[in-house]
């Protein structure tokens, strides 16, 4: 019993990092309907950047070793985001966007070509600028634990820095959910992913809202990406594991829902951390694909899609 | 205000539109009718800039209008209200409302325009809060117009408004169509086959076949043309 919830408590906390990770590919895919399979790579660059802004840029000695890595790792989020929005105005929109009408198959086979180029680069290109040895944003949080309990004679270890992960990322998730659903360059997001002639007409630049949501979607990422690094370590291969779970986050939420995706990563770092009590650790993946199988076997549209049928 | 000379567009290869020439006068409500595939959609997805055309030229209120970016086209004061109504559908009626006020007009006047268009049309108020993609035909065409009402436009142009709705619901809208112009003095462009009465309630009439205007005129003329009245009107 007390490893039940032990594994709950352990779920939760990355599940709550593991939504926000699929809630900045989600944006790019709800927005865009871009397949970004350069997302876990972007995440990778997320992760690097926190750790060189922490080592490196002196956030370190400014923050100390405490609340340093936490500074360096929101930082990394408008790094990225700034990252992402010249990959998207250089690459991205060449093959997406208002320029896609004369493409074959609305520029889908371009896209998925282009985001896997991108990836083989990031990936090569960080073993060439990184190295391949394996890096980590370590806190003195890292290996501490707040006890709750005790309860009925068991008590719940949740781990200081995934605590604080956790609450980050919640914030960092609501900030968003209140931008796209409150403000104007929000709205104006969902406007052009619901149907983008129809927004064009409302006099909505379509590509540049395309291009905000691609930028958000890699800040986010990051964020998530360099909340991970604090507890496990990085390579710069890293964003291959997890773009995988990144999409299954997606579609298990509901393609183009954006909350719906935090929920979907939500669901997998329960399974991923449930699963330990009765398989062993490395079918932790297999868990996840098998529950995973499971829900879209009865929801094929994911807990938030819509079945509203497009206008 | 809309000047529209010797137009050509198509998809690819095959014209749509073939020297097409148009004019809407400030404060003028002009019809174009037609059998389908005449080239209406075309002809209103060229002047919002969706589609681009082979040859001619469209100015607004003076300037080339070919010359500015689709998105931009809006914020000179075009309000499109497409065919198939097109409204956002995981928006709610308030929001949809909101994306047509995106124009620098329709944000300083939004107040006014929001109470106007509630006034107009009172089901908008109603149903504020409910997703766009949940609503009838008939409530989803208002809004499109209502949408395009809030951008504060110099020129309202509607895409055959009453597709695919009830005949009553289509004569409704009609209604309130005309009681909107007749408060509001907007100039509108119309786009519709549903010729009688199109061509009963504006000022000037085209008639579009095969992508060119056979005919043009007021409505007195229009409705006296032997044509006109055997092929659309049914007399």
């Amino acid at each position: 019993m007390e490893g039940f919830f032990q594994a709950l408590a352990a779920g939760l906390l990355i599940g709550a990092v593991y939504g926000l990770m699929c809630v900045g590919l989600g944006l790019i895919f709800g927005v865009m309907r871009v397949i970004n399979f350069a997302h876990g790579d972007f995440m990778m660059l997320g992760m690097y950047t926190a750790f060189y802004l922490f080592t490196a840029a002196g956030v370190q000695t400014l923050f100390g070793n405490t609340v340093g890595p936490f500074v360096a790792i929101l930082l990394a989020g408008p790094v990225l985001a700034v990252f992402g929005y010249f990959v998207h105005r250089t690459l991205i929109s060449h093959v997406s966007g208002t320029r896609t009408a004369s493409l074959e198959g609305e520029g889908h086979y371009a896209q998925l070509i282009l985001t896997l180029g991108i990836a083989l680069i990031l990936q090569n290109g960080g073993l060439i600028v990184f190295g391949s040895v394996l890096a980590s944003i370590r806190t003195p949080l890292s290996s501490s634990a707040w006890e709750l309990g005790p309860f009925f004679d068991m008590s719940i270890f949740l781990n200081k820095a995934r605590s604080i992960d956790m609450i980050m990322s919640l914030v960092v998730m609501t900030l968003l959910s209140l931008l796209i659903t409150r403000t104007r360059i929000g709205k104006s997001l969902r406007a052009a992913a619901d149907n983008p002639t129809a927004a064009t007409y409302m006099g909505i630049d379509v590509d540049r809202a395309h291009r905000t949501a691609f930028a958000l979607g890699c800040g986010i990422t990051a964020i998530a990406g360099g909340l991970l690094a604090t507890n496990y370590p990085f390579h710069p291969f890293v964003g291959l594991e997890y773009v995988i779970v990144m999409y299954a986050g997606v579609v298990l939420g509901g393609m183009g829902s954006i909350i719906g995706a935090f929920w979907g990563g939500m669901t997998i770092g329960l399974v991923q951390q449930m699963s330990t009590l009765i398989l062993p650790t490395q079918l932790q993946n297999a868990a996840i694909f098998a529950v995973f199988l499971l829900i879209i076997f009865f929801r094929p549209q994911g807990f938030f899609g819509r079945m509203v049928e497009r206008t | 205000m809309l000047r529209i000379e010797g137009l050509s567009a198509g998809y690819s290869a095959k014209p749509v539109l073939n020297d097409v020439s148009i004019e809407v006068g400030a404060g003028q409500f002009v019809a174009i009718v037609g059998p389908n595939g005449a080239g209406k959609t075309t002809l209103f997805k060229t002047i919002s800039g969706i589609v681009k055309p082979s040859g001619g030229a469209i100015t607004f209120d003076g300037v080339d209008l070919l010359a500015v970016p689709p998105p931009q086209r809006a914020h000179l004061g075009i309000a499109h209200v497409p065919e198939g109504r097109q409204v956002f559908p995981s928006l709610t009626v308030m929001e949809n409302l909101e994306m047509g006020a995106m124009t620098e007009s329709g944000r300083r006047d939004w107040q006014a325009n929001i109470e106007r268009i509630f006034e107009w049309l009172p089901v908008l108020k109603e149903r504020r809060d409910q997703f766009a993609g949940t609503m009838s035909g008939g409530q989803q065409q208002m809004l499109a117009i209502g949408r395009g009402l809030a951008s504060s436009p110099k020129l309202l142009m509607l895409d055959e408004p009453s597709m695919g709705l009830a005949p009553s619901t289509a004569d409704f809208i009609f209604e309130r169509l005309i009681d909107i112009r007749r408060q509001s003095g907007l100039t509108m462009l119309l786009v519709e086959q549903r010729v009688a009465e199109a061509l009963e309630s504006a000022d000037h009439g085209y008639v579009l076949e095969a992508g060119r205007v056979v005919l043009e005129g007021n409505n007195d003329t229009l409705r006296a043309d032997d044509r006109v009245r055997k092929a659309y009107l049914g007399m």
